[in-house]
C-alpha cells in the first residue's frame, strides 16, 4: 500500500498527491454537472437515478456486507477479502457522506442568494416593512464580516491565548458581541416563548368537550399530579396508611398515584409511542426504496 | 486463525460483526419488509384495486385550499426541518406540491418557507414543475419559495413574522419538526388560520394535535402521496407497508408466546437447582450461573429478537500494519 494513501478514498493530507487528487475531483464533478446539463431532458431522469443508486448501494451494501470483528486498520490488515471489501464500504460511506455536504455548501449560495433578491427588491421598491429588511441585510452581512476576520485573526496570531477575553481585539469582541451577545439570546428568547405556547395550547386541549378530551384531561391530571412531589407523597401516603399491613395491601397499593401514572405511561403511552415510529420507520423505508429504485416521482 | 469459540456467524464464516449472534434477523427483516413493498408495487402496477382507508387530515387540504382562496389570502406551507435533504423531506414536498397544483387551479398565491438551503433549491424546483404542469407557468411567483435560515429558532422567527405579515389562511407543517413546532402552530392559530400538520417526531405529534386542526398522525404522513394521487406504485408501496405491518405483529406474538414459555422454562430450571443444592448458596449461585449459559447457547425466538455484543477478547489473527505506529515500551506508558 502507497505509505501516502490512508485507504482507496483517502490520502494523507501531506502527500504531494493531495493537489492532483482535489483537481482531479473537482474536473470530474465539473464533467459530471456538465454532462447531465447538456443532457436532453429524458435522459436526465435515468442519469440522475443512476447516481442515486450508486450512491445508495454502497450503504445497502455496507449494511449487509460482513464487517471484520475487532478490527482495527491502523495496527492490522484486512485478513482476505471478504474484510477487505468490509473496510472499502465502511470507508466509502464516509466519503458519500461528505459529497452531500459539499452539494449541500454549493447550495446555501442559492439560499443567500433567494434572502438578498427578496429583501433586496423590497428596500428598492420601499414595501411595507422596509426597515425590518434593512435590519436584516446589516446584520447578515456583519456577521459574515465580523465572523470571518475573527477566524482569520485566531488562525494568524497561534501564539496568544483566544480563549482569555483580555486578549480580544475590537474584531474579536465585535463577533463575540454578535453571536454570544445578540444571536444566542434571541435564540434562548424564542426557546422561552415556547412556555407560554404550551400553557395556551394545554387550556384549548383539556377543555371537557367530548368524552375523549375528558378522558385526557383526567389522565393528564393524574400524570402532573405525580411529578407533583409535596401532592403526589401525600397522595401516596394515603394510600398505604389505608392499605396498612393486611393481606390486600399489595393490591390497594397500586392506587398511589405514581403507581398509576407509571402504568399509564408504560402501558399506554409508550406503546402508542412505538406503534407510531414502527409506522413512520416503514414509511421511510418504503420512501426511501421508491427514491433508490427510481420509482418515486415526487411532485406529480 | 480464528478461535474455536468464534462459531460459525464470525470472521471464520461469510458473517461479519453485524450478524454476530443473531443480528442477522434485523437484516432479513429489512429485507422481508422490502418484499413485500416490492410485490405489493407490482401488484398495483397490474391494476389490482387496493383499498385505502379514509384519512380526514388530507381531505381536509382541499377545505383548507378553497377557504383561502374565498378568503383571498396565501397559503403557507413548511416542508419540515430537514437538514440535508432526507426522505421524509421528499414526502414533504411531494404534498406541498399537491396543495400548490390545488391552489394553482384557484390562482390562489402560495409562501413556502424553507430550512434548508438544498431544501429551498428543490422546492423551487418542484413548485416551478407545478404551475408548468398546470399550463400556468406565469402565475408561479419565484418569490413564493425562501430561504429563511438554517438556525432553528431563527427559523421559528422567521416563520411566524411572515404569518403574522401576511395574515396566511391555511397553513400547512409537514415534515421533521422539533421545539419550534408549537411556535408555528400557535401563531397560526392566533389568527385563525385553518391548519394541516404532521411531525414524524413522535414528540411534536402532541403539540399539533393540540394547536391544530388536523393532524397526520405517525405514517398517515407517508400515506398521503397514494391518498391524494392513488398512482400505482404509491398505492402499493402503502399496502406493502401494512403487510409489513401484519408480519411484524405476528412476530411480536410470536415472541410474546415464546417468551412466556422460556421464562416459564427457565423457573423450573431455577426451582430444581434450588432444591438440588440443599440449601448451599454457592451451589445455587453456580448451578444459575450453568442454567443461563445452557440457555445463552439455547436456540430460543425471543432471542432473534436480542442480538448479542461481539466480544471483545476474541482474537484473530490478522497480518499486522506495516504502517502501524509504534508501540511504546511498558515503562514509556506502553502495555504488553
Amino acid at each position: 500500500m502507497d505509505p501516502k494513501r490512508l485507504s482507496f478514498w483517502s490520502v494523507d493530507p501531506t502527500s504531494s498527491n493531495l493537489l492532483m487528487f482535489v483537481i482531479g475531483t473537482i474536473l470530474v464533478g465539473f464533467l459530471i454537472v456538465f454532462a447531465i446539463s447538456k443532457a436532453p431532458t429524458q435522459a436526465r431522469r435515468p442519469i440522475t437515478w443512476l447516481l442515486t443508486f450508486i450512491s445508495g448501494g454502497v450503504f445497502v451494501l455496507f449494511q449487509y456486507w460482513p464487517q471484520p470483528i475487532n478490527f482495527d486498520k491502523k495496527t492490522h490488515l484486512p485478513a482476505n477479502g471478504v474484510e477487505s471489501v468490509g473496510v472499502l464500504l465502511k470507508d466509502a460511506t464516509s466519503v458519500f457522506g461528505t459529497v452531500s455536504q459539499v452539494l449541500a455548501a454549493f447550495m446555501l449560495g442559492l439560499g443567500i442568494f433567494s434572502i438578498l433578491r427578496i429583501h433586496g427588491s423590497k428596500i428598492a421598491k420601499q414595501q411595507k416593512d422596509w426597515v425590518f429588511s434593512v435590519v436584516l441585510l446589516t446584520a447578515m452581512f456583519s456577521m459574515v464580516l465580523f465572523g470571518f476576520w475573527d477566524f482569520h485573526i485566531r488562525t494568524a496570531i497561534r501564539t496568544t491565548d483566544f480563549d482569555n477575553p483580555s486578549n480580544w481585539g475590537n474584531v474579536n469582541m465585535m463577533r463575540d458581541f454578535l453571536f454570544e451577545g445578540l444571536l444566542q439570546q434571541m435564540d434562548a428568547a424564542m426557546f422561552a416563548i415556547i412556555a407560554f405556547f404550551i400553557l395556551s395550547a394545554a387550556y384549548r386541549a383539556f377543555r371537557a368537550r367530548s368524552v375523549e378530551a375528558t378522558i385526557l384531561l383526567g389522565t393528564a391530571l393524574l400524570v402532573i399530579i405525580s411529578l407533583m412531589g409535596a401532592v403526589a407523597g401525600a397522595w401516596d401516603g394515603q394510600v398505604d396508611a389505608i392499605a396498612g399491613t393486611g393481606s390486600s395491601k399489595d393490591l390497594i397499593r397500586n392506587l398511589r398515584v405514581t403507581e398509576i401514572a407509571s402504568w399509564i405511561r408504560n402501558t399506554f403511552q409508550t406503546p402508542a409511542i412505538t406503534g407510531i415510529k414502527f409506522g413512520i420507520g416503514l414509511g421511510t423505508l418504503s420512501m426511501a426504496l421508491r427514491i433508490w429504485l427510481g420509482l418515486e416521482r415526487g411532485g406529480k | 486463525m480464528p478461535d474455536d469459540k468464534i462459531g460459525p456467524w464470525s470472521i471464520g464464516s461469510p458473517f461479519g460483526q453485524q450478524y454476530w449472534d443473531t443480528g442477522w434477523f434485523g437484516l432479513l427483516f429489512t429485507l422481508i419488509f422490502m418484499t413485500f413493498i416490492i410485490v405489493n408495487i407490482l401488484r398495483a402496477r397490474s391494476s389490482k384495486e387496493l383499498f385505502i382507508r379514509r384519512i380526514p387530515g388530507l381531505n381536509a387540504i382541499d377545505e383548507a385550499v378553497g377557504r383561502a382562496t374565498e378568503m383571498g389570502k396565501p397559503i403557507l406551507m413548511v416542508p419540515g426541518l430537514s437538514d440535508p435533504v432526507n426522505a421524509i423531506a421528499v414526502q414533504a414536498i411531494n404534498i406541498c406540491a399537491y396543495v400548490t397544483r390545488t391552489a394553482a387551479k384557484f390562482s390562489n398565491p402560495i409562501l413556502m418557507c424553507a430550512y434548508s438551503a438544498s431544501m429551498y433549491t428543490l422546492a423551487q424546483e418542484v413548485i416551478r414543475d407545478v404551475y408548468q404542469q398546470e399550463g400556468v407557468p406565469e402565475r408561479f411567483d419565484p418569490d413564493s419559495v425562501r430561504f429563511i435560515s438554517d438556525r432553528q429558532f431563527a427559523f421559528a422567527a422567521g416563520v411566524s413574522g411572515i404569518i403574522h405579515r401576511e395574515q396566511t389562511a391555511a397553513t400547512f407543517f409537514l415534515g421533521e419538526f422539533y421545539a419550534e413546532s408549537l411556535i408555528f402552530a400557535e401563531t397560526a392559530n392566533s389568527i385563525g388560520a385553518i391548519q394541516v400538520a404532521s411531525s414524524t417526531e413522535a414528540t411534536q405529534t402532541p403539540f399539533f394535535i393540540a394547536a391544530c386542526d388536523y393532524v397526520l398522525i405517525g405514517d398517515e404522513f407517508y400515506a398521503a402521496s397514494a391518498y391524494l394521487t392513488r398512482e400505482p406504485v404509491l398505492v402499493g408501496s402503502l399496502v406493502g407497508q401494512d403487510w409489513s405491518k401484519l408480519f411484524a405483529i405476528t412476530c411480536i406474538l410470536c415472541g410474546a408466546v415464546s417468551q412466556s414459555i422460556f421464562s416459564c422454562n427457565h423457573a423450573k430450571k431455577v426451582q430444581e437447582v434450588i432444591a438440588a443444592s440443599g440449601g448451599d448458596k454457592a451451589k445455587i449461585t453456580e448451578g444459575i450461573a450453568n442454567v443461563k449459559k445452557e440457555e445463552k447457547s439455547a436456540f430460543a425466538f425471543s432471542k432473534l429478537f436480542r442480538p448479542g455484543d461481539v466480544p471483545e477478547d476474541i482474537k484473530i489473527d490478522r497480518p499486522v500494519n506495516p504502517d502501524a505506529p509504534a508501540t511504546p515500551a511498558e515503562e514509556e506508558g506502553g502495555t504488553k
